[in-house]
């Protein structure tokens, strides 16, 4: 994963005043499970594009398209060039029956499939879809909304607890790491060197860090002891979510929504509008 | 607490006041740590992928449940920013690692003692890890090659067998092996540098 995905993580919560951003965290956490579920459902390259589209209209709206672009770069367009490449080309993927376009090299026919070439574009779409919305989700929910919305949905505390100092944690570790390889390569470490000597590298980095970070266990636990984190009372929250008008114009949308695909696929199937292309099972 | 060991290395040492919550605190710390690995092999520029050396490390130094738990975490807070919900699936192969690290270390394999009880624990590993690998390939990614380091492996396989799952699996099992040994390696290098007032592993029975 580049450095670039990292601090979009690292950066976390995107403060803006937009519609989205407005929105109570359980409406969009709940958007993100449904369009996720969804577009796992239909094998319908017409179904997940529209759905993209809606969330990348969100993402537009919530000023967060520039971190969505980024990590749809890093992480879908990779799958989507390997996947045409290999299903939807000349490998042999057993769905593969129509050709689209074909190159003749050394003797050789190189073609491209419209079977392979479609599996592939829905499976990346679906991921960009997930990915999109999970990001609309997170980069725009302030972090102590998240916890509130996660003990308001009677998780466990302690899994709140834990969810939210692990996003703290990790700027703090990025940035301790950052420091312990400036002194590292001040010590002669060199990142330039051979495979195996990169590997020994991993060693004098992470153990400092480990050591460090274990070293700060002792006094989170001190800190949160003292701020009555084990005692037996029932927890109270800073902020307390509540759900607006926007929130309940969303859910029902989304229940709308869902009423429609399931009439869709009790009517057309899991392939709707696709003309000429069946279900393929995962794998082909 | 025991460990083994005699001058160097964790010793015994009696287990500390708020061990629950030291546990509970360790968890968030495995998680990330198993994220800022990538940050680590980001700048080496290692072909591999390392992000369950810490699960490995938290079993070994705390517990199962604490790995479990932090590898877990790790792949929740990815499924929720960055990988898209699907991939929470991960999760479930941070808790089987944890299980047979674990397990291995019960054993006495896990040990920086035993350098070839230790690679053959992290090909145990590996080999093993194919299984739930695949099953998640196949339910997320629809078996797609994800992985440029293996993409030639996928083709070449798919090439001659005309089959995604035994291109998927042969291209898994090239990945997780050298990956799992490693950070096998890793883990049980870091843990015997702890010092043993950071061990929080439970007592072996």
């Amino acid at each position: 994963m580049s450095s670039t995905a990292f601090g979009i993580l690292k950066s976390g919560y995107v403060a803006r005043d937009t519609f989205v951003h407005r929105l109570d965290g359980r409406t969009k956490f709940l958007f993100f499970l449904w369009i996720s579920i969804f577009n796992y459902l239909f094998y319908d390259l017409y179904v997940t594009i529209a759905s993209f589209a809606v969330v990348m209209f969100l993402a537009f709206v919530a000023h967060i398209q520039k971190f969505v672009i980024t990590i749809l770069v890093i992480i879908v367009l990779p799958i989507v060039l390997l996947g045409i490449g290999i299903i939807g080309g000349p490998f042999g993927f057993a769905q593969n029956r129509t050709t689209i376009a074909a190159v003749q090299l050394f003797g050789f026919t190189i073609g491209l499939y419209l079977e392979g070439t479609i599996y592939v574009s829905v499976w990346t779409s679906r991921l960009a879809v997930t990915i999109t919305a999970a990001l609309l989700a997170y980069l725009t929910t302030h972090p102590s909304d998240l916890a509130a919305i996660m003990l308001k949905s009677k998780l466990p505390y302690k899994f709140a607890y834990a969810f939210l100092a692990t996003i703290q944690l990790i700027p703090i570790l990025t940035n301790e790491i950052t420091t312990i390889y400036q002194a590292q390569v001040s010590r002669g470490l060199n990142v330039q060197a051979n495979l195996i000597d990169r590997f020994k590298s991993i060693i004098v980095l992470l153990i400092p860090l480990t050591l460090g970070a274990i070293n700060q266990t002792q006094i989170r636990a001190i800190a949160l002891e003292s701020r009555g984190f084990s005692a037996p009372v029932k927890k109270v929250m800073l902020r307390d979510p509540k759900l607006k008008l926007s929130d309940y114009v969303v859910m029902t949308m989304i229940v709308v929504m869902t009423g429609v695909f399931i009439y869709l696929i009790w009517t057309r199937g899991l392939v709707p509008f696709m003309v000429g292309i069946k279900y393929v099972r995962p794998g082909g | 607490m025991t460990t083994e060991g005699k001058d160097t290395g964790p010793k015994t040492v009696e287990r500390p006041a708020g061990f629950a919550i030291l546990q509970i605190v360790l968890i968030p710390v495995i998680a990330a740590l198993n994220y800022v690995t990538g940050v680590i092999i980001n700048i080496l520029k290692l072909p591999l992928f390392m992000d369950t050396w810490a699960t490995m490390f938290g079993t070994i130094v705390a517990g199962i449940w604490v790995g479990a738990a932090g590898g877990f975490l790790y792949n929740i807070i990815m499924a929720f920013t960055l990988w898209g919900l699907p991939a929470w699936v991960w999760g479930f192969i941070n808790i089987f690692i944890a299980l047979i690290t674990w397990v291995l270390w019960r054993v006495g394999w896990v040990t920086v003692k035993s350098p070839l009880k230790l690679v053959l624990a992290g090909i145990i590993i590996g080999v093993l890890n194919v299984i739930p690998v695949t099953i998640i390939n196949w339910g997320v990614f629809g078996l797609l090659p994800t992985y440029a380091g293996t993409a030639w492996i996928y083709a070449a396989v798919l090439a001659s067998t005309g089959s995604a799952w035994t291109a998927s699996i042969i291209s898994s099992i090239i990945a997780e092996i050298p990956d799992k040994v490693i950070s096998l390696i890793l883990a049980a290098i870091v843990a015997s540098r702890m010092p043993a007032r950071f061990t929080l592993r439970p007592p072996k029975v």
